[in-house]
């Protein structure tokens, strides 16, 4: 494929996951500035990977797993910035939302807290459950069995569970 | 598993954590047709007015027709160089999130603040050099003070339209400064919702990479 054709598909990746990529760094980072720069070293890391994309898996398990191996080393990286432990989670005040839109969306930054806060293993899985994948793209996207994946997923949601009730 | 638990309904609430607010959006998309339209209307200004001083100079043997012409162009010439350095970077945002929409929103709420200042320095100085122009060709007798003081439809227009032009200015200033302090205000918030909720809290976490 030629340039144009690579800058054309990746215009096309960034404009169809941009969100759930972004949603995706705001998990491993713990300010805005932060995410933006997980997103920014993760379009830089699909540009160069686009050209090796072969069609072996879907796009969107190709980008998802791009974009962990980004976010994990990033991590390693920060690793003083990693995010409060469960217990620590911090409820932000339902009325303080800049605009009605943030207060209706409260339960969303209530929820992207307490995913930030499960451990690594499980914080993968819920974050691709959320994103709508499927235990086989989860499997590919995170090198493991669908069992696992399935195994993970029944302790991700108990521990998102409790961190929930621990936030109301 | 309770209602409140079901992946799906954590599943809208998790993709709705970037979205961008609607009013948000509608107001950038607003501001986005307007300044499509604008930029015809400038367009078609340029087509017409320096178009048509061309013309008029070219065609006509009045006496001066050309330097109108050029005088006109010159001021258009100062238009676009202003518009086309205001709008760099004001056509879409830098992401797709709701802090960049803020962020553009707020870069053309400055731009129309300090549109508003060129609009007015441009009106002073092509009412000058037109009411000069006209007041040195027309051949009049009376003097400048008492042929700009209502002596005629003409100059009832200019002042008609100054007043006019004045009145918008300041009512479209106005407007814009209420914009802008109510989006720097949410930016504000925006940006305190969005810092760590206890630093002191760095580092205390385990391992769990």
């Amino acid at each position: 494929m030629d340039r144009a054709g690579l800058k054309e598909q990746f215009e096309r990746i960034l404009a169809e996951h941009g969100p759930a990529l972004s949603r995706l760094a705001a998990s491993y980072t713990n300010t805005r500035s932060d995410r933006d720069d997980l997103l920014q070293e993760t379009a830089f890391a699909i540009w160069q990977a686009l050209p090796k994309f072969r069609g072996e898996c879907s796009q969107r398990t190709f980008i998802f797993r791009i974009a962990h191996n980004r976010a994990i080393a990033y991590l390693s990286r920060h690793r003083e910035q990693r995010t409060d432990p469960l217990e620590e989670v911090e409820v932000r005040d339902p009325g303080t939302g800049p605009d009605a839109h943030y207060s209706q969306n409260q339960r969303a930054a209530n929820l992207q807290r307490a995913v930030r806060g499960l451990p690594l293993p499980y914080r993968q899985v819920i974050q691709l459950t959320l994103e709508g994948l499927g235990y086989r793209e989860i499997a590919a996207v995170l090198g493991i069995s669908e069992g696992n994946v399935g195994a993970r997923l029944t302790r991700a949601r108990q521990l998102l569970q409790d961190a929930m009730e621990k936030q109301i | 598993m309770s209602r409140d638990f079901d992946l799906e309904a954590l599943r809208e609430d998790w993709q709705a954590e970037d979205s961008i607010p609607p009013r948000l959006r509608r107001d950038v998309e607003r501001q986005s047709r307007s300044m499509k339209i604008s930029l015809a209307g400038d367009i078609l200004v340029t087509v017409a007015i320096g178009g048509g001083m061309t013309a008029r100079a070219l065609l006509s043997s009045e006496k001066g027709g050309g330097w109108l012409a050029l005088g006109a162009w010159i001021f258009i010439a100062a238009a676009w160089a202003f518009v086309l350095i205001v709008n760099r970077e004001l056509w879409a945002p830098s992401a797709m999130d709701a802090a960049a929409f803020v962020d553009l929103s707020i870069r053309r709420c400055e731009a129309s603040l300090g549109a508003t200042w060129f609009a007015a320095t441009l009106f002073v100085a092509e009412a000058i050099f037109v009411l000069s122009w006209v007041y040195v060709h027309a051949d009049l007798h009376e003097s400048v003070g008492k042929w700009l003081w209502f002596s005629s439809v003409r100059i009832d227009i200019v002042w008609t339209a100054t007043l006019a032009f004045v009145a918008g200015l300041f009512w479209f200033r106005n407007k814009k400064k209420r914009e802008l302090a109510r989006l720097l205000d949410l930016r504000k918030r925006m940006e305190e919702a969005d810092e760590p909720a206890d630093p002191s809290a760095k580092g205390t976490n385990a391992d769990r990479v």
